[in-house]
């Protein structure tokens, strides 16, 4: 037996190709805490406390003696939004790769730890045709074939309107081609987000989704378990 | 919310679609819908209604309104249409502390009724929804809630003590320590007693000011209606949206009528529930009702909201008119006021979402179609700022896997560690991990005995994460880089060192500075974060590597086994020539061979092979392995190659 290559993860594969798609139309790769303030993780991002919104995400805290400020494992990729947005002024283009989490039962389909693709865009004119665009332009390349997107009101506190995005793939192999698949929420930027951030929101408008990467691998490659990415078995990493 | 068909056709009428139309029109204009069943004889559709229209559409009524507003038509018999006309009554007097906390308070003095069965109808309606029925006027109460979003509670009027010849009605601030008696779950017998700590709002009997309810998250015990009940107050209320929300998540409460209260229904909405109780009440549970008391103290409307064409356009990216614009906007019920090129809106009372120029545009985007919102590319723009994690990390990864590293992603969590969660569910994930290196001790172990089946000869891994750790004063983390060498199955030994000091020294020369390791056991870990600052900022990505598309395959469940072959071949016989023979011969249990040894002498070849066999379905016998062995020495000696 010769020593053979190694086997990147398909997680952090995932991550290169869709910096590397994003990239080349002008989203920088921006990021964040894992261990994340409260305030940015809720407030800062249109989820108030003892707000009913709070419910859509369950959260593992940490403990108040060693945090002074109340602190999250961040429950989304979002809080990086209200980061960047406080630090920098428009045209602003970024993709946030990073590790989620959800205190909640396991199964196939859910893990406590995932990986969630930010995607963020603020600029003059910025409207929902450009996120319909843009997602077309990802998956198209990602899929390595032509991908069809439909919009679906939906609500997520950080934009308005909120969208619900479904992708169908027209070409290719996969056992998915031809079907409407749910993949991401999305939306306009909510107008508070801009405005806490010193953003004028009558000059700039934009647009934000959030997606699951680990969904875009269960797809991509037919994985059926998603926990299966968290195990450290090689009998799955090894046939990336 | 779960709502039943031919409930939402009193509403709409005839006209209403069946559930299929109905799913799809929800689906693309409001609402995801998580399923359509029958349940005896009721065609039931659940429809998931999120928070910003949880204020109206946790009701029949609600869902039924938005189909007619999808639908561009209006509901043939709307309970909210006409302000309800209702006698007045002074035998019940209602004092609020706080009104902010209770801005509106009503209750009705209904008399003469018989408690019983509720009627067929209304029994079917209520298990279609999953609800049990108790009897008519429990099961009154509930339909109205269902039926127009507001929680009512009903008292017998004769175990409910008056003072001065009237009922009174107190609502104010729980005292510490002071205990109510709720209903139990369900309508049972036995009764929770709650202790409180002075945040909670009560009603209270103020003829002994003993807590009867708590306000908006559940009702007491007290004067409850039973068989024999002749005389009924029914209360329908307002409270504080956050205040109910708090009290019920700190009880661990969260009822539908919590569920209603917390997400903030009109403040008109009383009067038009007791309307509806007393007509259902006095039409199942005859009686008559005597009169009303409102006690109504902050009124609040829905603001007027300006909103542009220019706005509207510019965030949908559609090419609407004005007239365009207040038609779909009209369609919701709002009054709209159309200027030149922009309109003045209000919804309507029960639309307590509507705040904002963008709520609007939300309502004329998904009323208009989003499907007809066209893709637009946005104009391709230079990256000026290179990620040093994203460049670095991937360098790294190029590098170990270039010396047979794979790359593993573990769980962020510990079942032990330093930083404890405050509510983990699960007990193994109870901390945040403060290394790579306990993981990958772990991925190694459990990876050692599938070597064969993966073809290796040794195991290893690497992962770059993010590990956690605790200042003074806060959470802080770092990326850590952790690497792991494993050759032999009972553990960490020399061989393993010597690999993992070259791949560590191969790390150092490709980021060209000196890397502090900390090694323990075939693993070292490094504190990445730290080392990235030092590197010089990167300017451009590299490109991302070709790779061919694959799908995965599920790995079986049952151990492999693997078997060893060695044999002489004459010298020019490629080991390809001879593993098509062996794989063909193997058999359906064949999974994998390898070669491990190969040495030419005196004109012939030594090849050594191992073949490596499992079943998706079963543990594999070693008889059932050497029955695949026999056919595969066969073949081999049918080629005159000959086994060592």
């Amino acid at each position: 037996m010769q020593t053979s290559t190694g086997h990147q993860h398909p997680m952090t594969r995932m991550i290169a190709e869709i910096n590397d798609i994003f990239s080349k139309i002008g989203f920088e790769y921006a990021e964040g805490p894992e261990a994340e303030l409260e305030k940015y993780n809720f407030d800062r991002v249109n989820v108030p406390k003892d707000h009913p919104s709070r419910d859509m995400q369950d959260t593992f805290w940490f403990k108040g003696k060693d945090a002074v400020e109340p602190t999250v494992l961040r429950t989304h990729t979002s809080p990086v939004q209200a980061r960047y947005l406080e630090k920098n002024e428009p045209p602003i283009k970024i993709i946030v790769p990073g590790k989620v989490f959800r205190n909640e039962t396991t199964d196939a389909t859910h893990e406590a730890q995932f990986y969630q693709l930010e995607g963020l865009y603020v600029d003059e004119g910025v409207h929902l045709g450009h996120l319909k665009g843009t997602l077309e332009y990802f998956f198209t390349e990602f899929f390595s074939g032509k991908t069809e997107v439909r919009f679906r009101p939906s609500f997520f506190p950080f934009v308005e309107p909120g969208i619900e995005v479904d992708m169908k793939l027209l070409e290719g192999n996969s056992k998915q081609v031809g079907k409407w698949i749910e993949v991401m929420g999305a939306g306009m930027v909510h107008p508070n987000l801009l405005k806490v951030a010193g953003i004028n929101s009558k000059k700039y408008s934009g647009f934000a989704f959030g997606m699951g990467i680990d969904r875009l691998g269960v797809m991509k490659y037919g994985v059926e378990d998603v926990r299966d990415f968290y195990t450290g078995d090689l009998r799955f990493v090894n046939q990336f | 919310m779960k709502v039943v068909h031919s409930w939402l056709k009193e509403y709409v009428g005839e006209s209403l679609p069946n559930a299929q139309t109905i799913e799809d029109l929800l689906n693309f204009h409001a609402f995801e819908i998580d399923g359509v069943e029958e349940v005896s004889g009721e065609t039931v559709i659940d429809v998931d209604v999120l928070p910003n229209r949880a204020s109206d559409c946790l009701s029949h009524r609600g869902i039924a309104r938005e189909l007619a507003t999808i639908l561009d038509t209006t509901l043939e018999n709307d309970p909210l249409a006409h302000a309800p006309q209702l006698e007045a009554t002074d035998s019940i007097t209602v004092s609020i502390e706080d009104p902010q906390a209770c801005p509106r308070f009503t209750a009705s003095l209904i008399t003469g009724i018989k408690v019983k069965e509720s009627p067929q109808w209304l029994q079917a309606r209520l298990k279609a929804l999953g609800q049990r029925s108790v009897n008519n006027v429990v099961d009154a109460t509930n339909y109205v809630m269902y039926a127009m979003g507001q929680p009512l509670h009903a008292y017998d009027a004769d175990l409910f003590p008056q003072s001065e010849g009237k009922w009174q009605f107190v609502v104010r601030y729980a005292k510490e320590g002071e205990t109510i008696n709720l209903l139990s779950e369900g309508g049972k017998a036995e009764e929770r007693i709650v202790e409180l700590n002075g945040t909670e709002l009560l009603i209270v009997d103020g003829s002994s000011d003993t807590p009867i309810g708590l306000a908006g998250v559940k009702g007491g015990s007290y004067a409850r209606v039973h068989a024999e009940t002749k005389n009924i107050i029914v209360e329908a209320a307002h409270f504080h949206p956050t205040l109910t929300r708090k009290t019920a998540r700190r009880l661990g409460i969260v009822i539908d009528a919590s569920k209603r209260f917390e997400n903030e229904p009109s403040r008109e909405l009383p009067p038009y529930g007791q309307s509806e109780i007393i007509k259902l009440i006095t039409d199942i549970a005859g009686g008559k009702c005597e009169g009303i008391v409102d006690e109504y103290l902050e009124k609040k409307e829905n603001p007027k909201v300006t909103l542009t064409l220019k706005q509207t356009n510019a965030l949908l990216g559609l090419e609407l008119s004005i007239d365009e614009v207040a038609k779909l906007i009209a369609r919701t019920g709002s009054t709209v006021e159309v200027h030149e090129d922009s309109l003045v809106a209000q919804g309507p009372f029960e639309r307590t979402d509507l705040h904002i120029e963008e709520d609007f545009i939300e309502e004329v985007g998904r009323l208009y179609g989003l499907d007809k919102i066209a893709s637009v590319v946005p104009a391709t723009t230079l990256i000026t700022t290179i990620n040093a994690r994203q460049y670095y990390g991937e360098k790294i990864r190029q590098c170990l896997l270039g010396l047979g590293f794979s790359e593993v992603v573990t769980s962020s969590f510990h079942k032990k560690g330093k930083i404890q969660l405050q509510n983990a569910l699960a007990s193994d994930k109870s901390y945040v991990r403060g290394n790579l290196s306990k993981n990958l001790h772990q991925v190694l172990d459990a990876n050692f005995s599938h070597t064969d089946m993966l073809g290796l000869r040794d195991v290893r891994v690497f992962e770059i994460g993010t590990v956690f750790s605790k200042s003074d004063t806060a959470i802080t983390e770092h990326l850590s880089l952790a690497l792991g060498v494993r050759t032999k199955g009972n553990g960490f030994t020399a061989p393993d060192e010597r690999l993992l000091v070259s791949a560590c020294d191969a790390l150092e020369e490709l980021l060209s500075t000196s890397l502090a390791w900390d090694k323990e056991k075939g693993v070292a870990e490094l504190n990445l974060s730290e080392v990235l600052e030092q590197l010089p900022e990167p300017t451009a990505y590299e490109a991302v590597p070709e790779k061919a598309p694959m799908q995965y395959q599920s790995v079986s469940a049952y151990p492999a086994i693997s078997r060893d072959i060695a044999l002489w071949v004459t010298e020019g016989t490629s080991a390809d020539d001879v593993l098509s023979v062996l794989n063909a011969a193997a058999g359906e249990l064949w999974l994998r061979t390898d070669l491990f040894d190969e040495f030419t002498k005196d004109g012939k070849t030594s090849f050594a092979f191992r073949i490596v066999f499992q079943s998706m379905d079963k543990t594999l016998t070693d008889d059932e392995v050497s029955k695949n062995m026999e056919a595969v020495y066969k073949e081999v000696a049918s080629k005159d190659w000959k086994v060592r």
